[in-house]
């Protein structure tokens, strides 16, 4: 059972079917005003509907440009930041003091300073001949005692006895 | 603020960098080759030395006492004596004639090394005689402090060995 209030609303809207609007004509019985306030209400549905509170928009374009324009204006400006020039001066500084402890760095870990201690030991045989095909010249080089030796083999024998000063 | 803050430390990093850099160009240019004083001219010294093993062997003479470690580890002997030596100038110029014995002796040509690692050193043009008899051309780099050995012919229950190193 739908309460009186719709019920009268479906009525003012001649929205009852057949059934329901003989049950409520019944209802009505009880309420004598009733007849009275559906004359009003479909009164003032008319009304209303010839005379709209709103204004009709002569330039909507322009309403909506200004409507959009208040909404940037009001919006904080935090996207605007963003935006902003990345290469500012303080930036530039902290970048190039930045550059520089890397260069630093860099410098300190791969170019060796100080003093640059020499190999000890420079000999070196560029080529050796042998003036007699029965002699062979070997050179050898000694990592341990940093030594460079001409090996000649094929030599003849000297005696103990030979004078060699 | 933080900008002033980011100035003062990129001039301080600045100049710390070019303090640092200023010794080292410094140094740089120091380190190039320096020619030898003409007042003290480069020479070679050869030495003919007799290697034998002895019972009880007798000490290397002075001028064997820096070679004799290796000489003993690298030919195995353990006596060393020394049959003559010779000292010559080194005169790019000309050829010289380095006689450390009158067995063995050696023609030299000489000329500075070029190069940075050759540390003053020479190539050096070397032919080997025995008596009048040439043994051996060799071309070999040397520097001061870098001797070269040759390995010559047995002598006796030993060995002749030939010591060639350049002398500041």
């Amino acid at each position: 059972m739908k309460p009186f209030e719709e019920q009268f609303t479906a009525w003012v809207d001649d929205k009852l079917n057949d059934a329901e609007l003989a049950e409520f004509e019944k209802e009505l019985t009880t309420h004598p005003e009733a007849a009275a306030e559906k004359a009003e209400a479909l009164k003032l549905g008319e009304f209303l509907r010839e005379h709209p509170t709103t204004p009709r928009l002569t330039n909507p374009d322009f309403f909506n440009h200004q409507l959009m324009q208040r909404i940037a204006a009001e919006t904080p400006r935090a996207a605007e930041k963003k935006r902003a020039l990345f290469w500012s001066v303080p930036r530039l500084a902290w970048a190039g003091a930045f550059s520089l402890l890397v260069s630093f760095g860099l410098f300190k870990a791969l170019i060796p300073t100080g003093h640059i201690e020499p190999s000890k030991y420079f000999a070196q045989v560029v080529e050796a001949w042998p003036s007699d095909p029965s002699i062979s010249a070997t050179t050898v080089y000694s990592p341990e005692d940093n030594v460079t030796v001409v090996w000649l083999d094929g030599l003849e024998y000297i005696p103990a006895t030979y004078a060699l000063k | 603020m933080p900008t002033c803050a980011a100035l003062t430390l990129l001039a301080v990093l600045s100049g710390g960098a070019l303090a640092f850099a200023e010794p080292q160009a410094i140094k740089t240019s120091a380190t190039g080759p320096t020619p030898a004083p003409a007042s003290n001219p480069d020479k070679i010294w050869s030495a003919l030395v007799v290697a034998t093993n002895a019972d009880s062997p007798k000490d290397a003479p002075h001028e064997l006492r820096e070679f004799a470690p290796r000489l003993k580890r690298i030919f195995g002997y353990n006596q060393f004596e020394l049959a003559g030596s010779a000292t010559e100038i080194i005169d790019e110029k000309t050829e010289n004639w380095l006689v450390p014995s009158q067995i063995f002796f050696f023609e030299v040509k000489a000329r500075r090394a070029a190069s940075k690692e050759a540390r003053g050193g020479y190539l050096l043009n070397l032919q080997l005689f025995q008596d009048k008899r040439p043994l051996v051309n060799t071309e070999a780099k040397l520097a001061p402090g870098s001797p070269l050995f040759i390995r010559g012919p047995q002598y006796g229950k030993g060995q002749l060995i030939i010591v060639l190193q350049v002398q500041h």
